[in-house]
C-alpha cells in the first residue's frame, strides 16, 4: 500500500531536481574533504618552499603561481600558527576590524582558508559577509539576452533594468557572431535607463577583450580561473595567460574580474579527489595574485554540483566570505539556476541578500527565463516585484526598488527608438518601428518579431572590419537625435581615461561619480554602523505601488 | 528526478575498472559503409591508427569525445549514439559534402575536440560532440573555445537537431552563410542534468590520454 | 596638573600633529608624489593632473570634441601615467598585487592592440615553444615593460617544467 503523503511529497517542485550523495574520492564533496591537505607553509629565503603539505618539487602550476604571487609574506608563519577556530571567530567578532582580519587572512593557504570556513556556521558567514564585503554599500548586477540575440529587445530590457536599480549589466550570446551588436545594444539601453550602469558582454576570453578595447563594453566578468591544472588547460589558460590578460584590460582602462566557482572542476573532471571548496580557494588565490580587483564566484554555471551534495549551498556563501576576506571585489552569483523549487531558491540566496555583497546577483535575468542565455537564473524578470517586497519585509536593501508601468513603457521606448537612430546613422539592418513598438511593451522575445540573422550577422562582420568603436556609437546618438544618451556613453568613454573606476568593488551614480572600496569602504563593526539605508532610499524601497494607503479607505 | 546513488556509484566503479583494463583488445575489422545506405540498428567504429589532415575542401571531419559509442552509448537523454552519429552524417551528405571522423583522445572538452576536428578537415569545418551529447560546430581559424555553432544544453537536443547540425556543418564547409540551428533553452535542465552531466563527463574523461593523437576511425552502421 | 604645563604639553601636541599633518601633506602627494585614497576619484581630485596617452590634459576632452570628430579613439584611453597613479592609491589602501597589476598594464598601453591580443594568445597552453616565449620576453623588454617580460619568462619556465609548451 503506498502512502498518499509520500505521493504528495514525491510530486513537489523539490523532489524534481538532482541529487547525489557525497563521493569524496572523485571530488563530489563540497567542503572539509577527507583528501584535503593540511594547511602548512614555510618560507625560506624570502620565498615559499612548502604549501599546503608540499614541498616547491612537487607542486604543480597553481601551486607554484599561489607560493611567488598570491601570499603576503610579511607575517605569513605567525597567521598560518593561529587556530583556524581563533580565526573564524575573529571574522564574527565586531571587536576585530576588517582591516585586522585581512591583515590575517591576507597571509593564510588556500588548505586554511578553506579550513576556517568548515569552523563556520550559515549564520556566521553571514556576519562574515556583512562585515567583509568591501564597499559599503550593497548593489546588483543582472543579465540582460534573449534567446533570438534580438538588439532592440536588449536595449528595452537594459533600460528597464537601469530604472529598477541595477549598476552593472551582463549580456551574452546565442549566436557567437552576434556579440558586438549584443554589447552595444546593452551600453545604450543602459545609458538610457540610468546613467553610469556599467556593461559587459560575456564571451571567448580574447573576443572579449577585443570587445572591450574598442569600446563596445565597460568591464569584464567572466575571465575563469579554475582550482585543478588540468581544468585550467581545458579552460584554454594558466594562472600566467589570465595574469597577463588582467593586465591588458588594465591597460586600456576596463575593469575586470576573474570568475570561478565550486563545482566546475568536477564538473570538467579533473578535481583530483579534493573538496570544490578548497579547489575554490586555490582559485581565489590564483585571482588575488593575478593582481586582479575582484571576483565573481559562488559556484555560478556549477550549481547544480554543490547544490546535489550535502552543505553544498553552505560552502557557496563560504566561497563568497572567502573571496572577502582575500579584500577582493565580491559578485556572488545568485545568478544560474539550480532548482524547481521556489523555497529553494529563495533560501539559496538568503545569506548574499540579506548580508549585503557588493553586487548580490552576479546575473539576475532581467528577461523571463526563457530569454535567460545562461541557461536560466535563480531570479528573474518575473520575480521583480518579490524582490522588491521580500527587501521591504526586511528592510534590506537588495540594489531594486520597486517602478511605475509608465516609466518602465516610456524608457523602454527611449531605448529602442535610441537604438534605432544609432543603427540607422551607423548603416546597420534597420529597426522597424514595428519592433521598436514591440520592443516597448514586450515581456520577452515571444513577443518580438523576428529579425533577418543572416543579414544581422554580415552586417556585423562588416562592422568590425570597418573598425567602428564607442566613439562612433557617441558620434551616431549624437547625429540621431539622441544627444543625452549620447553625453553618457562618452561620460563612460572618459570614465576609462581616468582609471578610477578600476578599482576594487567600483560602481557610478548617476552623475558618474565613482564609489568604491577606496572611497567608500565598509566599515562595518556592529549595529548601527558600516551601510545604514537612508531615509530617502528606504522611502524608494518601501513605496510599492500596489500598497492600500490608509487614508484612501 | 532523484539520482540513486548506488546506481552512480556503479558508473563510476565501472569507469575506474575500465581505467585498469588493457585497453587493446582490438575491434572487429569493419568496411566503411556511406550514411545514404544506412540501415537501423547499431554502429561500429573501428579506429584505423592516426588521423591525416584532410587536403579536399569538401568535407566535414566530425570529432568523437573518447568515451563514445564505446564506453557509453547513449546521451544524457538516452539518445543511441549511433543514431546521434547517423542523423548528422546524414544531414552532411543532403548538402553533398563528404565526412570522416576521428576519435579525440587528447581532451574531453567539447570546444577543443571541435577544433581538432576543424583543423583535420580540409575545409576547415568540423564538429564535435561529447558522448553525453554537448556538440560544437567549429572552424579552424577561430579560438577553440569560440565557435561557429555551440549546442551546450545536451538534454535539448533531439535527432532533428543533429540533422541540422550536420547540414549547417556542410553548408559552411561550402562556404555558405546558414541560418544558425535555433538554439534551445529551458532552465530547467541544468537542475535535473548538471550532476548526471558531472558524472558522465568524469567518466569521459577518466579515458582522456593528454599525447594520443586523433585516430581515424571508419564508422560502420550494421 | 599646573596649568602652564598643561598648556605646554597641549601646544607640544598640536605643533606635533600639525608637523605629522605637513608631512603627511606632503607625502600624499607634493614632495615624493605619492598619490594616496586621499586624492582618489582623480577624475574628480586631480583631473588636472590627467592627460590622454595622446598627451592631451584629461580636462581638455569633451563631448562636443569627440562629436566634431576632434577627439578619436586613440585619445579616449588610459596613459600610463594615469595608471601609476591608480597603482599608488591601490597601495595606500594595501592592495600590492591589484598595484603590480597596474604596473603591468601601464607598461603594456605601449604595445598596439592587435600584438597585445597575440601575446595573450601565444601564452594560452600548448600554444608555444620555450624560445617562442623568450622571444616575446625580449619583445616586452623592447617596449620597455620590464614586469610583463619578467611574467613571461616565469611562464616559459613554469611551461616547461609542467608539459605546456607547444607539441611537435
Amino acid at each position: 500500500m503506498k502512502s498518499k503523503r509520500f505521493e504528495v511529497l514525491a510530486a513537489r517542485p523539490v523532489n524534481q531536481d538532482g541529487y547525489v550523495k557525497e563521493w569524496p574520492e572523485v571530488g563530489l564533496v563540497a567542503m572539509d574533504g577527507p583528501n584535503d591537505p593540511k594547511p602548512s607553509i614555510k618560507i625560506e629565503n624570502g620565498r615559499i618552499t612548502e604549501l599546503d603539505g608540499k614541498t616547491r618539487e612537487q607542486f604543480d602550476m597553481l601551486d607554484t603561481f599561489i607560493a611567488d604571487h598570491a601570499i603576503r609574506l610579511d607575517g605569513a608563519e605567525r597567521a598560518m600558527a593561529i587556530d583556524s577556530l581563533d580565526i573564524a571567530r575573529m571574522i564574527v567578532d565586531i571587536n576585530v576590524t576588517r582591516k585586522q582580519v585581512l591583515d590575517v587572512t591576507l597571509c593564510l593557504t588556500p588548505a586554511k582558508l578553506s579550513e576556517v570556513m568548515s569552523k563556520m556556521t550559515i549564520v556566521e558567514i553571514m556576519m562574515g559577509m556583512t562585515k567583509m564585503r568591501a564597499r559599503e554599500q550593497p548593489a546588483n548586477q543582472c543579465h540582460v539576452t534573449n534567446v533570438r540575440d534580438n538588439p532592440v529587445q536588449i536595449a528595452a530590457d537594459a533600460a528597464e533594468a537601469g530604472i529598477r536599480g541595477f549598476a552593472e549589466m551582463e549580456t551574452t550570446v546565442g549566436i557567437a557572431r552576434y556579440a558586438p551588436f549584443n554589447a552595444m545594444s546593452l551600453m545604450v539601453g543602459a545609458q538610457v535607463g540610468r546613467p553610469g550602469v556599467m556593461t559587459q558582454c560575456a564571451l571567448e576570453e580574447a573576443t572579449e577583450l577585443e570587445l572591450g578595447m574598442r569600446g563596445f563594453t565597460t568591464y569584464a566578468e567572466t575571465i575563469s580561473v579554475y582550482g585543478t591544472e588540468p581544468v585550467f588547460m581545458d579552460g584554454d589558460d594558466t594562472p600566467y595567460s589570465k595574469a597577463f590578460l588582467a593586465s591588458c584590460y588594465a591597460s586600456r582602462g576596463l575593469k575586470m574580474r576573474f570568475t570561478s566557482g565550486t563545482g566546475s572542476e568536477v564538473q570538467m573532471g579533473y578535481a583530483e579527489g579534493k573538496s570544490m571548496l578548497y579547489l575554490e580557494a586555490r582559485c581565489l588565490a590564483v585571482t588575488k595574485g593575478a593582481g586582479v580587483q575582484g571576483t565573481q564566484n559562488g559556484s555560478v554555471s556549477c550549481v547544480g554540483v554543490p547544490a546535489a551534495v550535502p552543505s553544498g549551498i553552505r560552502a557557496i556563501a563560504a566561497e563568497n566570505l572567502i573571496s572577502m576576506l582575500l579584500d577582493l571585489e565580491s559578485t556572488t552569483s545568485n545568478d544560474q539556476t539550480f532548482t524547481h523549487s521556489d523555497l529553494r531558491r529563495v533560501a539559496r540566496s538568503v545569506p548574499q541578500f540579506f548580508s549585503g555583497t557588493d553586487y548580490i546577483c552576479s546575473g539576475y535575468s532581467a528577461t523571463p527565463n526563457y530569454d535567460n542565455m545562461f541557461a536560466g537564473s535563480n531570479w528573474d524578470a518575473e520575480d521583480y516585484d518579490d524582490w522588491n517586497i521580500i527587501q521591504r519585509d526586511m528592510k534590506v536593501d537588495g540594489g531594486l526598488q520597486p517602478v511605475q508601468e509608465e516609466d518602465v513603457i516610456k524608457i523602454r521606448n527611449k531605448a529602442a527608438r535610441a537604438l534605432q537612430g544609432m543603427f540607422r546613422e551607423l548603416g546597420l539592418p534597420a529597426i522597424t518601428d514595428e519592433e521598436v513598438e514591440a520592443a516597448t511593451y514586450a515581456n520577452g522575445s515571444k513577443d518580438m518579431p523576428e529579425r533577418n540573422v543572416n543579414e544581422d550577422l554580415k552586417a556585423i562582420e562588416d562592422m568590425m572590419a570597418r573598425k567602428v568603436t564607442g566613439v562612433d556609437f557617441v558620434k551616431a546618438l549624437d547625429k540621431a537625435g539622441f544627444s543625452d544618451v549620447a553625453q553618457n556613453v562618452y561620460a563612460m568613454l572618459r570614465q576609462k581615461v581616468a582609471g578610477d573606476y578600476l578599482h576594487t568593488a567600483s560602481i557610478f551614480d548617476e552623475q558618474f561619480h565613482v564609489m568604491s572600496a577606496v572611497n567608500t569602504p565598509n566599515d562595518y563593526h556592529g549595529p548601527m554602523t558600516g551601510y545604514q539605508i537612508s531615509e530617502e532610499r528606504w522611502k524608494q524601497i518601501s513605496d510599492i505601488p500596489n500598497a492600500i494607503r490608509p487614508e484612501d479607505i | 528526478m532523484t539520482f540513486d546513488a548506488n546506481m552512480l556509484r556503479g558508473i563510476i566503479e565501472e569507469v575506474l575498472k575500465e581505467m585498469n583494463l588493457d585497453d587493446s583488445s582490438t575491434e572487429p575489422a569493419a568496411q566503411s559503409v556511406t550514411a545514404s545506405s544506412l540501415p537501423n540498428g547499431k554502429m561500429q567504429l573501428t579506429e584505423q591508427g592516426v588521423a591525416q589532415r584532410g587536403i579536399t575542401t569538401d568535407e566535414v571531419v566530425i570529432g568523437l569525445a573518447p568515451a563514445f559509442g564505446r564506453e557509453q552509448t547513449k546521451t544524457i537523454v538516452d539518445l543511441a549514439h549511433d543514431q546521434v552519429l547517423r542523423e548528422i552524417i546524414a544531414g552532411i551528405e543532403e548538402e553533398g559534402i563528404k565526412w570522416r571522423v576521428i576519435k579525440v583522445y587528447r581532451t574531453s572538452d567539447v570546444s577543443f575536440i571541435a577544433h581538432d576536428a576543424a583543423e583535420y578537415s580540409g575545409s576547415g569545418i568540423g564538429i564535435g560532440i561529447q558522448s553525453k551529447g554537448t556538440t560544437v560546430i567549429h572552424q579552424k581559424d577561430l579560438p577553440p573555445l569560440s565557435n561557429l555553432e555551440l549546442f551546450s544544453q545536451a538534454p535539448l537536443i533531439d535527432l532533428e537537431t543533429y540533422r541540422q547540425i550536420g547540414k549547417n556543418a556542410a553548408k559552411y564547409a561550402k562556404g555558405e552563410a546558414p541560418t544558425p540551428v535555433p538554439v534551445r533553452n529551458d532552465q530547467m535542465a541544468r537542475p535535473t542534468y548538471q550532476a548526471l552531466s558531472a558524472l558522465l563527463h568524469i567518466k569521459e574523461t577518466q579515458l582522456v590520454d593528454n599525447n594520443k593523437k586523433p585516430q581515424a576511425v571508419v564508422v560502420n552502421f550494421q | 596638573m599646573d596649568q602652564e604645563l598643561l598648556m605646554k604639553q597641549i601646544v607640544e601636541q598640536v605643533m606635533k600633529a600639525m608637523q605629522n599633518d605637513s608631512t603627511e601633506t606632503k607625502s600624499s602627494y607634493a614632495s615624493n608624489g605619492k598619490v594616496t585614497a586621499d586624492n582618489y576619484p582623480l577624475s574628480e581630485k586631480m583631473a588636472d593632473k590627467l592627460k590622454t596617452p595622446t598627451g592631451k590634459p584629461f580636462n581638455s576632452i569633451s563631448y562636443d570634441k569627440v562629436v566634431k570628430g576632434e577627439l578619436g579613439p586613440e585619445d579616449m584611453r588610459i596613459a600610463p601615467e594615469t595608471l601609476e597613479m591608480q597603482a599608488q592609491v591601490a597601495e595606500s589602501v594595501g592592495r600590492e598585487a591589484f598595484a603590480g597589476n597596474l604596473r603591468r598594464a601601464a607598461e603594456l598601453i605601449a604595445v598596439p592592440d592587435d600584438r597585445l591580443l597575440e601575446i595573450y594568445n601565444a601564452l594560452r597552453p600548448y600554444r608555444s615553444s620555450k624560445q617562442d616565449l623568450l622571444d616575446i620576453a625580449n619583445e616586452l623588454d623592447g617596449y620597455k615593460a620590464a614586469v610583463s617580460a619578467a611574467l613571461v619568462r616565469e611562464a616559459a619556465e613554469v611551461y616547461e617544467k609542467r608539459g605546456r609548451l607547444k607539441k611537435d
